[in-house]
């Protein structure tokens, strides 16, 4: 009995507790001032100044949105903070502007044609704001009601009940729905709108009826009127919807795939045709505008020639986002050729695109990730603590420092101390290896482990060296 | 649609510009009052439209295409020349495949609407409206609504061309469109209002004005000429 209610809570934890810590959940803009120059420490971002003024600038083309088909390849060695760039351009263009995230390995393992994921990708980079009239109940939060089926693990039935001042309605919910309503966190006294399509929840604010519950108001609480009327309303909306979502729509087959499976099969050139003729229309009459958006490729050295002659003539098209690449190599083979060329991307290609370098950080600025990573990871740590971690980030490399944080936080806890200290980034230290001194481990007892091929022992760094 | 404009606008103006002499026809010929309801944009917009008819059973089923592209169908019943249905295919702004959005009649049960596939729907006891018309009345049929007659205060709004439904108890509110009057630019009576309520079910009732009698009467009469298409092919039967 006691498990049971033991793993109900771990459920309802598991349901509020939405948000991981990824490797660049710490960005939250490219961390510029009004006039666009780069702060030295500033929403999660430090150092690689250059770099960060050269984001600003793209940042500035894209608002602008003028600009359609710029490539922009940010190139550097690896741990200098190329997707954080990335991301805080992302995070700085805002939910508004699309934004499509994707590796350059990614186009190989889908079930379509690698030019087929690039136009997908592509149009899911450019969005279309619509004004559309659509369903919206709007009202008052009287109760929310989620119950879970008798045998456990069921599916869950919600029930929500929304007041105007003049009607009150129950209705019921489908599983996505209660997710978002919880994710949302909305309970009794809330003014919210679903819009009835898409199931989109707003929160407006408070209820005024609501204003002297002392509790669970924080300071942020917005009071407004509970609605008048009728709950149903019809309203004209703004919508931003991506091309590939209109393509999407309108494929008659795929839409039906989509409803079992969500995702994949190849659209109709002639239906992107006519989706583009009627944008083109919509446009014209003012009824839609055109937001170009970014895609950003991760690892664009993986991409082959086929992709990069395929971007080439796709960049020229009138309604091209702007396509920001990232590669960490330097001369190397382009793949699916065997000539080689400075990052891994065709001469012609290269010509068209602006080249954004990053470079290697120092200590202070490496101490200062750290410093950011720590607070981020919830993790105390000791200055002399940090200073060691420093230097480990130093001679090793970032990446590795930052994986020590957690871990030693961890080991420190184990000691039910407060605070990580020295010792534990030196355990932490001695229990991983990193990458160089596992290199030299695996040097000194090549032979005991199996299938070793003792000739080969020397060429593998070799190898690496020359493929970089 | 500008020769219509220029209908009205000619009747309007007292025949002064230059006209043909079928358009004068035309007008002499509409222009008694009772039969104004020929010279409104839906009458036109009926008359112009593509139409199909196709018979079964008792039912007589009229599809109309319409200039701007809408689409509709009518239902009428053969004996007693009442409108059992009329629902319009609502298309989405961004090329979704449309339902069908019923205007009058019982609403077309739908195999996949489940709360799975809608996310949110009213419980299915709460109040739902349906239009019934009658040869005389347009009806509103509100089910699940168990309050008694006092409760409700029905009014009509010619503002914004709607009959407002409110509950004192407040637990109830809706505007109920008029299509019907609205296309032949009628107005709301509140004299015309009657409503009953019994076995929870609110029946709102509005005595149709003489212009609509003539108008729908006339119009039944037109459809004759719609030649009804013989041969049904096999799966739109089963359906």
């Amino acid at each position: 009995m006691a498990s049971l209610a033991a793993a109900q809570v771990q459920e309802v934890r598991s349901i509020t507790r939405i948000e991981r810590i990824g490797a660049h959940s710490h960005i939250r803009g490219l961390g510029l001032d009004d006039a666009l120059e780069p702060r030295a420490v500033s929403q999660g971002m430090v150092g690689q100044k250059m770099a960060r003024k050269a984001a600003g600038v793209i940042l500035q083309m894209i608002r602008e949105g003028k600009i359609a088909g710029r490539a922009v390849l940010l190139a550097g060695q690896p741990g200098t903070g190329k997707t954080a760039i990335a991301m805080g351009l992302a995070q700085a263009l805002g939910p508004d502007t699309p934004f499509t995230s994707m590796a350059g390995s990614e186009i190989y393992s889908l079930e379509m044609s690698k030019t087929e994921a690039l136009t997908q990708a592509i149009r899911k980079s450019i969005g279309i704001r619509i004004k559309e009239e659509s369903e919206i109940i709007e009202g008052e939060v009287v109760e929310v009601v989620v119950e879970r089926a008798a045998g456990g693990g069921g599916a869950r039935t919600g029930r929500l009940t929304l007041k105007t001042t003049d009607m009150e309605t129950n209705y019921d919910m489908g599983t996505k729905m209660i997710d978002s309503l919880l994710k949302e966190k909305v309970q009794a006294g809330d003014v919210i709108t679903i819009d009835k399509a898409t199931g989109k929840i707003n929160k407006l604010g408070r209820s005024f009826a609501r204003a002297r519950d002392y509790d669970a108001t924080g300071q942020q609480a917005r009071f407004v009127q509970c609605p008048e009327g009728e709950l149903q309303k019809r309203k004209e909306v703004v919508h931003t919807v991506t091309l590939h979502e209109v393509d999407v729509i309108n494929s008659r087959t795929h839409g039906f795939l989509a409803l079992f499976s969500g995702d994949t099969g190849e659209i109709k050139s002639e239906i992107r045709e006519q989706i583009n003729s009627k944008v083109a229309e919509w446009r014209e009459e003012g009824k839609a505008e055109m937001i170009p958006g970014v895609l950003f490729i991760d690892e664009a050295h993986m991409l082959d020639i086929e992709c990069f002659s395929f971007l080439n003539r796709a960049l020229e098209s009138e309604s091209a986002p702007v396509v920001i690449m990232a590669t960490n190599r330097g001369i190397t083979r382009i793949r699916g050729t065997n000539y080689k060329s400075p990052h891994g991307i065709p001469l012609d290609l290269l010509d068209r695109m602006i080249i954004v370098p990053t470079a290697p950080y120092s200590a202070q600025e490496l101490k200062e990730i750290l410093n950011i990573r720590c607070e981020e990871e919830d993790c105390q740590m000791s200055n002399d603590a940090l200073t060691v971690l420093t230097r480990v980030a130093t001679e090793t490399s970032l990446r590795y420092a930052i994986q020590l944080i957690t871990t030693a936080s961890l080991v420190a806890k184990r000691r039910k101390a407060t605070e990580v200290s020295m010792e534990d980034v030196k355990k932490v230290y001695s229990l991983f290896l990193d990458e160089h001194r596992s290199e030299q481990f695996l040097k000194e007892y090549q032979d005991e482990f199996m299938f070793s091929d003792v000739s080969g022992s020397g060429d593998g760094p070799q190898l690496m060296e020359v493929s970089q | 649609m500008k020769r219509k404009a220029c209908l009205i606008e000619a009747l309007e103006s007292d025949f002064n510009s230059v006209k043909t002499s079928f358009e004068k026809q035309v007008i002499k010929k509409y222009k008694d009052s009772e039969k104004m309801y020929r010279n409104t944009i839906w009458y036109k917009s009926l008359l112009d439209a593509e139409k199909t008819s196709l018979k079964e059973d008792k039912i007589r089923k009229i599809h109309y295409k319409f200039e701007d592209d809408r689409e509709m169908v009518e239902e009428y019943n053969i004996d007693t020349h009442v409108l059992l249905r009329r629902s319009w295919k609502v298309k989405g702004k961004l090329g979704c495949e449309g339902k069908w959005d019923v205007e009058i009649g019982d609403p077309i049960p739908d195999g996949i609407q489940s709360i799975e596939s809608t996310e949110i729907m009213e419980s299915k006891d709460q109040p739902i409206v349906m239009r019934r018309n009658t040869r005389v009345n347009l009806e509103w049929r509100i089910r699940n609504l168990p309050y008694p007659i006092e409760t409700y205060c029905i009014k009509g709004n010619n503002e914004e061309k709607c009959i407002i439904l409110s509950t004192t108890n407040k637990k109830y509110y809706k505007k109920l469109k008029i299509p019907e009057l609205t296309r032949l630019g009628l107005s709301i009576e509140q004299a015309n209002i009657q409503s009953s309520h019994k076995y929870n079910t609110l029946i709102i009732m509005y005595k149709k004005p003489q212009q609509l009698l003539d108008m729908e009467k006339d119009w039944y009469q037109e459809l004759d000429k719609v030649k009804p298409v013989k041969d049904i092919p096999n799966e739109c039967k089963t359906q």
